[in-house]
């Protein structure tokens, strides 16, 4: 079965990818120091250590999954989005990736389906419609179980 | 730090004042200051002048509402710290013997923000869905998960506030009814768990110190009780593993411990010895973790200090005396100002019914968004 994907395009370019095929999640796009094994998100040039400081560093991709480390609920639209689904407010919480940042994002999903430790998975979600074209923000969902 | 102290301090009430101009607002605290501290404009040798809000050149602008007298006017600033961060510079350049008297103004109006925002910007920030509460909502839920604290204990910081903040005449919030735990519990949601009445309102304001050499100070007011500013540092964020570059509105709990110990250190004083302390409690969640990383309780210890009320005035040690950013209001760049203000009063024991008795060493905190931390040890005599 095919579906018509309208093209995807990121609120700001440089910050996660948008996979050709729809059923993918997306990536983040950070940094690695070759000289200290540190990840960042979101990309910088100079590794942040201050024992290191290194201009050796590289373009990697990180995620899609990690551990939720704390979540919240917003009882605000979410700024500059026209999507229904966040009229009554978004989740957001502080993702724990398994290379090492975390990363502080929206989250899909209500209240109650948030649990400190669980897994969630990247996706992209769409914020507004842009003449053909749908503008994208990434968050991540909780996983079942 | 040494030999300098606070000469005078002034303030223009926070609130919603959308027919008043920073420019008023400013040249009132900041005329409030110099007749607390006995001067005239004249007498006055720098200025520091810190805004968040305001155009470009606001300050410099402001500063003409005294007087043309050809001062050096530089402006600071440092997100919600600004305040706090142009006191630093001029209490410096008095402890380095650059000038004798400085005059440090803040002032902002979040009500043109307001009226800005509904003209509709384009968010096309990764970082805008992450709204100060948000962040701080995410700190409260770690912490629940991790110490068991409950939302019970957030609504009892706050209601401690806003009877703080009912008791002085410069705060915001003024509340005729006693505030209880069950009214913070049913203001509205901002972000799970933090309510209305556990957060900082909007609002407009300035506030004033004129800082200056000690001797000056004994001479201007030989009757009143010295306040000596005997400590001042300034951190930004350390990096270590686990670091949010992303939307965090104020870096991490380390960065408090490191700038509390300098200020301790520098002061020769402990966390014991503060009588009276003032936080950056945008949301009572940042107050609770505050009390720890201070070292005003062991960690861990926060809730079962809430429960006993040790931070309440009359407590063990006062903390948010005139209501804190809660009540008293953070309009931006007179708020660490505002704090001096309530600070130099209380060790004067000029604080009226929130006076806490025999006052000697009060502690000012404030957080910075970007970020960064500054702490103040201010002292009697």
């Amino acid at each position: 079965m095919t579906t018509t994907q309208r093209p995807r395009v990121p609120i700001k370019p440089g910050y996660f990818t948008i996979p050709d095929d729809p059923q993918q999640p997306p990536k983040l796009l950070g940094t690695k120091c070759n000289d200290f094994s540190e990840h960042y998100f979101p990309r910088r040039a100079i590794c942040a250590r201050p024992e290191c400081l290194s201009e050796n560093t590289a373009d990697v991709e990180l995620g899609p999954r990690g551990t939720l480390y704390s979540y919240t609920f917003v009882h605000l639209p979410l700024f500059g989005s026209s999507n229904m689904e966040h009229a009554e407010g978004y989740g957001v919480g502080q993702v724990d990736l398994p290379e090492g940042p975390r990363v502080q994002l929206p989250l899909a999903g209500k209240q109650g389906e948030f649990k400190i430790g669980q897994t969630l998975e990247a996706e992209l979600n769409t914020l507004r419609e842009d003449g053909a074209s749908d503008i994208v923000i990434v968050r991540f969902r909780p996983l079942e179980g | 730090m040494k030999d300098v102290a606070v000469l005078g301090v002034g303030m223009y009430r926070f609130g919603m004042y959308y027919d008043i101009s920073n420019a008023e607002m400013a040249r009132q605290a900041g005329m409030a200051a110099l007749r607390d501290a006995g001067l005239s404009f004249r007498d006055v040798q720098a200025a520091y002048v810190g805004h968040i809000f305001a155009p470009v050149m606001a300050g410099v602008r402001v500063m003409k509402e005294f007087g043309l007298t050809g001062i050096p006017v530089q402006h600071v600033e440092n997100a919600s710290a600004t305040g706090s961060a142009a006191f630093r510079e001029a209490c410096l350049q008095v402890a380095n013997g650059t000038y004798d008297i400085v005059m440090v103004l803040g002032f902002d109006k979040m009500t043109t923000m307001i009226q800005q925002s509904t003209q509709g910007t384009s968010p096309e920030n990764m970082e805008d869905a992450i709204l100060p509460a948000a962040f701080f909502a995410l700190w409260a839920t770690r912490r629940m998960h991790e110490r068991g604290m409950k939302v019970e204990h957030l609504a009892k910081i706050s209601a401690k506030n806003w009877n703080n903040g009912a008791l002085n005449p410069m705060s915001q919030r003024q509340s005729a009814e006693p505030t209880s735990v069950e009214r913070v519990l049913k203001s509205r949601p901002v972000a799970w768990p933090l309510t209305t009445m556990m957060s900082c309102p909007m609002g407009d304001g300035a506030a004033c110190a004129i800082v200056g050499r000690a001797d000056l100070a004994k001479k201007l007011h030989p009757e009143r009780p010295l306040v000596r500013v005997t400590a001042s540092d300034l951190q930004s964020e350390k990096y270590s593993r686990g670091h949010l570059f992303m939307g965090p509105v104020v870096g991490p709990a380390q960065m408090t411990i490191d700038t509390s110990a300098n200020v301790y250190n520098e002061a020769g004083v402990g966390p014991e010895d503060l009588d009276l302390v003032q936080v950056h409690d945008a949301f009572a969640i940042e107050e609770l973790e505050y009390y720890e990383l201070l070292g005003l309780c062991k960690r861990g210890e926060g809730e079962a200090c809430v429960e006993r009320g040790d931070f309440e005035l009359g407590g063990r040690v006062a903390v948010s005396t005139d209501g804190g950013l809660i009540a008293r209001g953070h309009p931006g760049g007179p708020t660490g100002l505002a704090q001096i203000w309530e600070t130099t009063l209380q060790l004067r024991g000029e604080a009226g019914k929130r006076q806490v008795k025999d006052a000697r060493i009060g502690l000012c905190h404030m957080m910075g968004g970007g970020s960064v931390c500054v702490i103040h040890i201010l002292q009697k005599g």
